[in-house]
């Protein structure tokens, strides 16, 4: 402990250091605005600015990369609750719910929630990432596929606590998400599916065009079609700030959502995406009032905002203990620290204890900067639906098109965005939701491809997934979600559903 | 004043016909087909600044990843070949084109669209295995692998990826068996070897080391023409008696149909940003080792590994069925 404590505080030199701080700034107030644009994710972000830290020095070249990461993921909440449109794939649940808010005139305490969520989350993956690191990333090893399909199977079964609207219409929604997710190159043989001879296709479809399609054109569309448009908000300073109420009810939610984003984080893959699906869908099956959901409940911003910044930093555990790139994002982090030659592996933290602790004490910064810089900022960023929708929206569009475009320089997605848009505007027309989609597409390729390479390891045995302890353990949990949510269909006993009655159709 | 500006303006057509005289005249940009922080895209950047400084044009890189590559080489190969549009490709850009022929799919593009020029860097891939497994050598590998046949599994970078490709040759080459977990990228399948999920993969040089360094990995043999200077105590396959080499490479292209003039102002600047101070020091940070080869040689080696790893595609697309 007192070393733990020694070096962080060798690390709070590095990071205190008026270069390092100045990046760290910079990086948070970069990701904040790339967030912000639709369609530009965090993945984006750092690898448009990857470049231009080659110059730099590698601690302040991380520094820097962090604080564009997890600004880019607080930025993509603010676009997602105030227009509805998710500049990530994470953000896609803050959608629901944080855009309902702002359409009753409570974007600010949305925003302001959300930002105190994200430091919650961000604060505890930093202390978890500093004492447990070297621990849980041996541990997160023994994630392989068979371990990995049993978490995907049970993000699948929190499907059923997701929506408020008819189960039949949800799984629908989730199936097509799935459908969609089988479009692309097959993993085992190479065989492409429904590409269409599009050689862009063959990668499958990205999750953001489609998110930023079905969310946010289709918003447009609604609002477009309406007989005369909505009033324009002029929020007043006292709505702007989360009531005592707010706070009571989102305390539970970010706590519950920091611990399972971190624990989700840590494993290799890209399965953080699914943490804020996961948290939604436990809050919703927590609360008391599950019916509020959907309708602009605070809870349904808290917990997914804090799990998917703490999914953020848990992600760095594998990265900066074993110097495995587990995802794109970190990926991209370590070919930045690799091209000063520091080759990142198992013995980083040793050899490089100032880039660590440097980096871990950065991340602390880098959360108070974000606090600091967001909070103020909620007042500024409501005030852009003072604007006119007339102008606002055409603006939003152009962004979009622009976002999307430039995440591969493909138009091909802007195809995709723009088709999804039309899609989900026929969708909610006729009351689907649409959040079961994105996490259809977002599950369907990894389960697919964990699936697949589980068998492949046993030579096409389903009996490995018995004989491996992490697998069983969260393959019978979910087993026990599954049949928990399935009891009010099988036995028609009245559940909250049938209570609300099963009109709730807004997507 | 008229003859002076149709002067003027004849002179202009006159420079825009005679393309090599003002090449380059304006920005090039370097289309990587991989995401950022990939071999091409940490070999494309530094190569791309050493052209800056003899082009005295800038040159933007561009990532245009997809479909292992698929999609930033079909950009290049159908763009207009007037040399201000390159492509750093890696190896893989001969495998595409023979998947596409095994599927019947339509081709995203053909090898003959492109002309190479330059070839900037090579490297040998390294058969590694899991501490925890009981054999040091090749032969023990071999050994065990006919114990169980079947049994040992191997992870890769994907289906007819990078990774898979020379474990394929191996295969064949010793006629053995094993369980392919394809993953989706070099990282991940190291990820996976490192928590026991598989018995063995193919990693590069650069990707390997610290793994190897810190015990967690054991190295076996290398597909290297001869060792690798970072690894001297690992032997390669040739010298345990089997005629397999593979390297993953990285190397400059244009449209096929760029002007003759044209590509010999890119050889020779590519030839003198090889040799770049700068580059040089960038590229040994990487651990990417430089193998400059120019155009005619590039093509001949480019010709031979192309026909290697034609075969191997053909192999494998029996295997799969």
């Amino acid at each position: 402990m007192q070393e733990t404590f020694n070096s962080l505080m060798m690390g709070f030199s590095v990071a205190f250091q008026p270069q390092v701080l100045m990046y760290a700034f910079f990086g948070c107030i970069i990701g904040t605005l790339v967030g912000m644009m639709p369609g530009l994710g965090p993945l984006a972000g750092i690898s448009l600015l990857l470049p231009a830290t080659f110059g730099l020095n590698p601690i302040v070249a991380i520094v820097l990369l962090a604080g564009v990461y997890y600004g880019a993921m607080y930025g993509g909440s603010t676009t997602s609750i105030l227009m509805r449109i998710p500049g990530e794939a994470a953000s896609v649940m803050t959608c629901v719910d944080g855009y309902a808010m702002t359409q009753q005139g409570r974007a600010g305490p949305a925003l302001a929630i959300a930002a105190i969520g994200s430091f919650f989350a961000g604060t505890v993956g930093v202390v978890g990432l500093m004492l447990l690191a070297p621990t849980l990333a041996d541990f997160a090893l023994r994630f392989g596929p068979p371990e990995y399909t049993a978490l995907l199977l049970m993000g699948l079964f929190v499907l059923a606590y997701m929506s408020g609207g008819s189960m039949l219409k949800t799984l629908a929604m989730a199936v097509l998400g799935l459908l969609l997710g089988m479009i692309g190159i097959d993993v085992m043989s190479g065989y492409t599916r429904f590409s269409f001879d599009i050689v862009e296709l063959g990668d499958g479809v990205g999750i953001v065009p489609v998110a930023v399609g079905l969310f946010g054109i289709s918003e447009i569309l609604l609002t477009a079609g309406q007989a005369e448009p909505p009033r324009v908000q002029q929020p007043t300073m006292r709505q702007l700030i989360p009531s005592r109420e707010d706070l009571r009810l989102s305390v539970g939610p970010i706590m519950r959502g920091s611990l399972l984003g971190f624990m989700i984080g840590i494993i290799p893959g890209s399965a953080h995406i699914i943490s804020s699906f996961v948290s939604y869908g436990i809050e919703r099956r927590l609360s008391k009032h599950p019916e509020r959901f959907g309708k602009g409940a605070i809870e349904g911003v808290a917990g997914p905002e804090s799990a998917n910044n703490a999914a953020a930093t848990g992600a760095f555990v594998p990265m900066l203990a074993l110097g495995i790139p587990t995802s794109p994002v970190t990926a991209v982090m370590i070919a930045a620290i690799m091209v000063h030659g520091i080759l990142p592996g198992p013995m980083l933290i040793q050899q490089q204890p100032d880039l660590f602790w440097g980096f871990v004490a950065s991340m602390y910064v880098g959360n108070v900067v974000l606090l600091v810089l967001n909070l103020p900022m909620v007042g500024l960023f409501v005030n852009l639906l003072r604007i006119p929708y007339a102008y606002l929206y055409p603006c939003i569009l152009a962004f979009c098109i622009l976002g999307c475009y430039s995440v591969s320089n493909s138009m091909i997605d802007v195809w995709i965005m723009l088709g999804m848009g039309g899609i989900g505007y026929g969708l909610r027309k006729f009351g689907f939701d649409l959040a079961p989609v994105a996490l259809g597409l977002v599950l369907g390729p990894m389960l697919e491809l964990s699936l697949r390479q589980s068998l492949a390891m046993s030579g096409g045995s389903y009996g490995i997934f018995l004989v491996r302890p992490i697998a069983v353990v969260m393959l019978v949990l979910g087993l026990l979600l599954l049949a928990l949510a399935l009891k009010p269909l099988l036995f028609k006993s009245k559940d909250w559903r049938s209570k609300v009655g099963l009109d709730d159709q807004t997507g | 004043m008229k003859h002076i500006a149709f002067a003027v303006i004849g002179a202009l057509a006159a420079a825009g016909v005679h393309a090599q005289e003002v090449y380059p005249g304006r920005p090039l940009t370097m289309i990587v087909p991989f995401p950022p922080g990939g071999v091409a895209d940490i070999t494309g950047r530094p190569t791309a600044a050493a052209l800056e400084k003899i082009l005295k044009q800038p040159v933007s890189v561009a990532n245009r990843p997809g479909a292992g590559g698929a999609v930033g080489n079909a950009a290049v190969a159908n763009a207009k070949p007037d040399g201000y549009t390159l492509l750093m490709a890696l190896s893989s850009i001969s495998v595409i084109p023979e998947a596409d022929k095994l599927f019947d799919r339509k081709p995203a593009y053909s090898l003959d669209q492109l002309a190479p020029v330059a070839l900037i860097s090579a490297d040998p891939v390294i058969l590694v295995v899991h501490p925890s497994l009981p054999v040091k050598t090749l032969k023990e590998v071999i050994a065990l692998a006919r114990k169980q046949p079947g049994e040992l599994s191997f992870s890769s970078s994907g289906v007819y990826g990078a990774l898979h490709m020379p474990m394929e040759m191996f295969l064949h080459a010793a006629k053995l068996k094993m369980r392919h977990v394809p993953t989706t990228g070099g990282g991940p399948a190291i990820t996976q070897l490192l928590g026991g999920h598989v018995t063995m993969t193919v990693g590069g040089p650069a990707a390997i080391s610290s793994h190897v360094k810190a015990g967690k990995l054991r190295t076996i043999v290398s597909w290297g023409a001869e060792r690798h200077p970072n690894y001297p105590e690992v032997p390669t396959f040739k010298e345990q008696g089997y005629d397999i080499v593979y390297y993953i490479w990285a190397g400059l292209f244009v449209p096929a149909a760029t002007p003759a003039p044209v590509v010999k102002v890119l050889r020779e600047a590519t030839r003198q940003a090889v040799a770049d101070p700068d580059f040089k020091s960038q590229m040994a940070k990487l651990n990417s080792p430089v193998q400059y080869l120019d155009a005619p040689e590039f093509a001949k080696y480019l010709d031979a590994d192309a026909k290697r790893l034609a075969a191997v595609v053909k192999i494998v697309g029996k295997v799969g069925g």
